[in-house]
């Protein structure tokens, strides 16, 4: 869809001016003009803890997926030895991991769009239901966000089991079984995924909503409208800053899908039909001790996501929404 | 309050949208039902041929499993300990960081928030281990602050992100005047931003508190020959087992496990929804 | 342009830094032991079962009477939950200070632990252990590695035939005596009441599988001097294979339910009532005895190829191991060999049903409890270890064999092709593993 909109844009902003159209900025006020040491004193307690804690092991996973590393080296056993990039050649080689590579680009894809598109319009009704449907609504969604992720898969393989679920029973569906087709079992797992993400942004996008000024609102609505409309040209606008954040992190939450597909699945499918690439990266190395692999795994995870924020960020910048 | 009132829909209108959301509420709720159901069911019949949606002897033995086990009240406390110090210290921190990216221009802020989003994006397994020797030689194996440390540096990269767009919201002109009435920065950060931040600090940290609430994966590769700092998902992992797990003990404890969390959001439902709304005012 | 710039800066710092700061490589530790002190704290980490005080009872027994012949030892015992263990147990072998002296331990883990030199070489102990000398055959197998031996058995776990005995009165059909008549029963059954799944398999129940490969007189891999070389693409193993796979389909266990089954599942679904036979393990009865068909039902071992014979089990179960890294080696061993003395292995088959792995005392179980009979009659018949290489955890951690029964019963692949495909993938553990 990106590829879509991309070109499309084009033409419509370089009115502006003839160099690549940078949004006019506002600087902020009086001492911000001068910051000096300021803003990194503030920043230093965060860049401390990150930099110890985060910085540090990614820099050492990247150095592990360039070697030999598996539980015999933790341990001291034998040596470590520079592998350069043999393990991301083995990964490569693999023809299975282009497959998973795949169908995880396409399973969370359908997962962040589903869970946008459902969170926004339940945001939507919550703004117009009264306080007993939409408190209903709000404490029915924080529970299921607060499931733990293990527990949530779980239940929700009980209720769709073939021979004990009370799913197919109610929608006649006699004894089908969801996990066995590929398609089916994904559209199962995309379900429970959906379950436990969409109240995020149904919670944040119905407080932003909260906070557009009402007459706004009103105006639009006694113009006549449609919901459509409202939500097209007057809410999702003003929600931007808040749809980028939500739509941020969705991908990177639904790209890194574990323990619904590991548990709902029962490791990835039959015959490995469902795999994603966290499980993927979790059977071919960490289970079996195979550190470097893994790591390179990770490695490989973290340029893709890197990858597609940046080219939304930009595609969002180019809409004149600055960072 | 005010946004709802004014905001005046058409009866028949009004009423298909609350027939509808309370049937979503239904459907959204019925596998927390059916998992507090499965708590109290007697064992056999968790998996039976004839699932009903009720059960005609309710039974405590799962949840008799769940405490008995060697301190149960201890994991629960270390819980707390661990989520609430998480909690508050990540808010803190991220809410100056926030400022800092928000209301000061220098060289760097992109790159930095750039590097926020990046440290969200590597999966956590693969950072267990370099983790695990960094809390190795820093001696905090088996101590809660190998989960504490963790899970800061964890919840940081959200929060402060998150948070941006509170401070963002509070307008500029208030800053002037502050510092025109004479206040210095310091007084301006913590006695002006700060409590119209708190909303948004509110919201911000029922994701820190939900993803360490819930974590197992610190809990089980930091803790590792003293019981005594365990965390409650050791509490329900325990009934995990290769060749006969038990499922009530699993819907027991997952239950035990959700209550806290769920009070947790009633305290703060209120703020939470006022508060996220900051982000949006520009 | 510019946002791409001010990324690039930190991704390229992140790679550079990788390549050149070598210098600081990944740590790595050291397990050597210092010393054997003859006095002081032994720690002891024991797996948590869910049901976990009888099983507390015993082994406050046996400490009791190991500290009462140690003067100044002391032992401190800690209960793990099993689903933790992996991670544990790598951390105690990596960070000896948090590592405990004494562990127990899933016998089919005991090649990687070695690999991972985390476990002690206690072979010359083990032989002068008089009371190992009734230690079962294949129990010893699975403390051994290379020839050497790493811990002492402490329980054996086999699986047998469960069967609904009011379903077969009713159709007026016998437990089946050879593996063909198990396969002609269950889809009899399954004719007669199609609600029921004859024979409960599943596509991810390898060691409900194994024993088809075996009876057929088939490996899983064969031994080569140091290493492995996998046999599941020999002739007999895809005879197992077959007939193993022949079950799953409409006239038993229809395929779109059971491929995707592991033990757990087709234990519940005979405990529930959904099918007239499961293989189950002597730990499943009290699942069993919870579910719809308690009173109902009866076990005998899993009939082999000839009429009247068994079909070698696997012989699962767990062990009892010293770290190297402890520094009280001898006491640690002297533990040991208190918590899986024969004294102790009975007292905990009377508390919690764990089979012991002496003969002897094996034997004067069955007498107690005739429910265990038919595993003890499994195990005396010959049952069978996986093998000990420590590339079989990597194989079982990527699902190889679950894979290969599922393609085949999905009908992805035919038996030669799966078993040809899954063998290299086991050969190419075996050769990582070395």
């Amino acid at each position: 869809m990106t590829a879509n909109t991309a070109p499309a844009k084009v033409p419509a902003v370089p009115g502006a001016s003839g160099a690549p159209a940078r949004p006019p900025r506002r600087r902020p006020a009086s001492p911000a003009r001068r910051p000096g040491w300021t803003p990194w004193l503030y920043l230093l307690p965060a860049l401390v803890l990150l930099g110890g804690l985060l910085v540090y092991p990614i820099y050492q996973l990247g150095l592990i997926s360039f070697l030999e590393y598996t539980q015999a080296q933790v341990s001291g056993g034998e040596p470590t030895t520079f592998q350069g990039f043999g393990n991301y050649a083995t990964l490569f080689r693999d023809s299975q991991f282009w497959q998973v590579l795949l169908a995880t680009v396409v399973f969370a894809a359908a997962c962040v769009l589903a869970t946008l598109f459902v969170g926004c319009a339940l945001a939507v009704l919550l703004t117009r239901v009264r306080a007993l449907p939409r408190l209903a609504l709000m404490m029915a969604a924080l529970g299921a966000w607060a499931t733990p992720a293990i527990t949530g898969s779980t239940v929700w393989v009980f209720l769709f089991d073939p021979d004990f679920g009370p799913v197919n029973k109610v929608l006649g569906l006699g004894d089908f079984s969801w996990t066995y087709g590929r398609w089916s079992a994904f559209a199962l797992v995309l379900l429970e995924v959906l379950w436990c993400s969409f109240p995020f942004v149904m919670v944040t996008v119905y407080a932003g909503i909260r906070a557009i000024p009402t007459e706004v609102l009103e105006a639009a609505s006694l113009d006549g409208a449609s919901q459509w409309r409202i939500w097209r040209s007057v809410m999702a606008p003003m929600l931007r800053p808040i749809l980028i954040v939500v739509t941020i992190q969705s991908v990177i939450w639904d790209f890194k899908v574990f323990t619904q597909i590991y548990v709902m699945t029962n490791g990835g499918g039959i015959a490995g039909q469902n795999l994603v690439l966290n499980v993927y990266a979790y059977q071919k190395a960490f289970a079996s001790s195979q550190y470097s692999l893994g790591s390179a795994i990770g490695v490989v995870m973290l340029v893709i996501l890197l990858a597609v924020t940046l080219v939304y960020l930009r595609l969002v910048r180019r809409q004149g929404e600055e960072l | 309050m005010s946004a709802r009132t004014l905001l005046r829909v058409r009866r028949p209108g009004r009423l298909a949208a609350e027939a509808a959301a309370l049937v979503i509420a239904v459907v959204v709720a019925f596998p927390l039902y059916w998992m507090v159901l499965s708590a109290f069911k007697p064992a056999g019949e968790i998996q039976s041929t004839e699932a009903r949606p009720w059960t005609l002897a309710p039974s405590l033995d799962s949840f008799r499993r769940v405490f008995e086990q060697q301190e149960f009240g201890r994991y629960f406390l270390n819980s707390l300990i661990v989520a609430g110090t998480v909690v508050i210290v990540s808010a803190l921190i991220a809410f100056l960081a926030a400022t800092a990216v928000t209301r000061f221009r220098f060289r760097f802020r992109t790159t930095l928030l750039i590097m926020f989003l990046v440290a969200q994006m590597v999966p956590v397994e693969a950072l267990t281990i370099p983790l695990f020797f960094l809390m190795r030689d820093f001696g905090q194996l088996n101590t809660l602050g190998s989960l504490i440390l963790p899970h800061l540096a964890f919840s940081l990269p959200f929060a402060i992100w998150m948070l941006r767009g509170f401070v963002k919201a509070v307008p500029e002109a208030l800053e002037e005047a502050a510092y025109i009435d004479g206040a210095s920065r310091t007084r301006f950060l913590w006695q002006i931003l700060f409590p119209l931040v708190f909303p948004g600090l509110v919201a911000t940290s029922v994701f820190s508190f939900i993803s360490t609430w819930n974590d197992f994966l610190f809990a089980k590769s930091f803790i590792i020959s003293d019981t005594s700092q365990s965390t409650l998902p050791m509490a329900l992992l325990v009934f995990f087992k290769p060749d006969e797990n038990d499922w009530g003990g699993i819907m027991a404890a997952s239950t035990v496990m959700t209550i806290p969390v769920l009070v947790f959001f009633v305290l703060v439902q209120r703020r939470l929804v006022s508060g996220l709304g900051g982000a949006v005012k520009d | 342009m510019k946002l791409s710039a001010r990324i690039a800066a930190p991704a390229a710092a992140l790679v550079l830094a990788g390549l050149t700061a070598t210098a600081c490589a990944p740590q790595t530790s050291d397990t050597s032991a210092e010393g054997d002190k003859k006095s002081g704290t032994l720690r002891v980490w024991l797996f948590q079962e869910v049901g976990n005080k009888p099983k507390e009872k015993v082994v406050d027994a046996a400490v009791a009477d190991f500290e009462k012949a140690h003067e100044g030892a002391e032992v401190e015992v800690e209960y793990i939950p099993v689903d933790t263990r992996a991670q544990r147990i790598k951390a105690a072998f990596n960070d000896p200070k948090s590592a405990p002296d004494v562990i127990e331990y899933g016998n089919t883990d005991t090649a990687g632990y070695v690999k991972d030199g985390g476990l002690a070489d206690v072979s010359k102990e083990f032989a002068a252990w008089d009371e190992a000398k009734d230690t079962d055959p294949t129990a010893k197998q699975s403390v051994t590695v290379g020839g050497q031996v790493y811990g002492a058995p402490f329980f054996v776990g086999v699986r047998a035939l469960y069967y609904r005995t009011d379903v077969f009165e009713e159709l007026g059909v016998e437990p089946p005596k050879s593996q063909d008549e198990l396969i002609s029963t269950a889809r009899k059954i399954h004719a007669k009441k199609p609600g029921l799944y004859g024979l409960a398999v599943g596509g991810a129940y390898t060691y409900g599988a194994m024993p088809f490969i075996w009876a057929q007189g088939g490996e899983l891999a064969d031994e080569t001097g140091v290493t492995y070389q996998s046999a599941i693409n020999s002739e007999k193993a895809r005879k197992g294979i077959e007939a193993y796979t022949s079950l799953f389909g409409d006239d038993n266990c229809p395929a779109a339910k059971c491929a995707a089954m592991g033990g757990n599942a087709t234990v519940t679904a005979f405990a529930s009532g959904k099918a007239a036979m499961a293989i189950g393990g002597d730990f499943s009865h009290a699942a069993v005895e919870a579910g719809a068909v308690k009173g109902k039902y009866a076990v005998v071992p899993l009939p082999g190829v000839k009429k009247g014979t068994i079909a070698p089990a696997f012989a699962g179960g767990n062990n009892i191991g010293v770290l190297k890294s402890s520094s009280h080696r001898t006491l640690a061993v002297d533990l040991m060999k208190s918590l899986t003395g024969k004294k102790t292995q009975a007292k905990m088959f009377d508390a919690m049903g764990f089979l012991p792995t002496y003969t002897d005392v094996l034997d004067t179980a069955a007498e107690k409890e005739p429910f265990v009979g038919p595993f003890v009659d499994t195990l005396g018949a010959g049952a069978k270890f996986v093998p000990a290489s420590p590339a079989w955890g990597q194989i079982d951690a990527s699902l190889v064999l679950p894979n290969m029964f599922q393609e085949i019963v999905s009908g992805r692949k035919d038996v030669a092709t799966a078993s040809d495909d899954a063998a290299k993938k086991m050969d190419a553990a075996f050769a990582e593993a070395g």
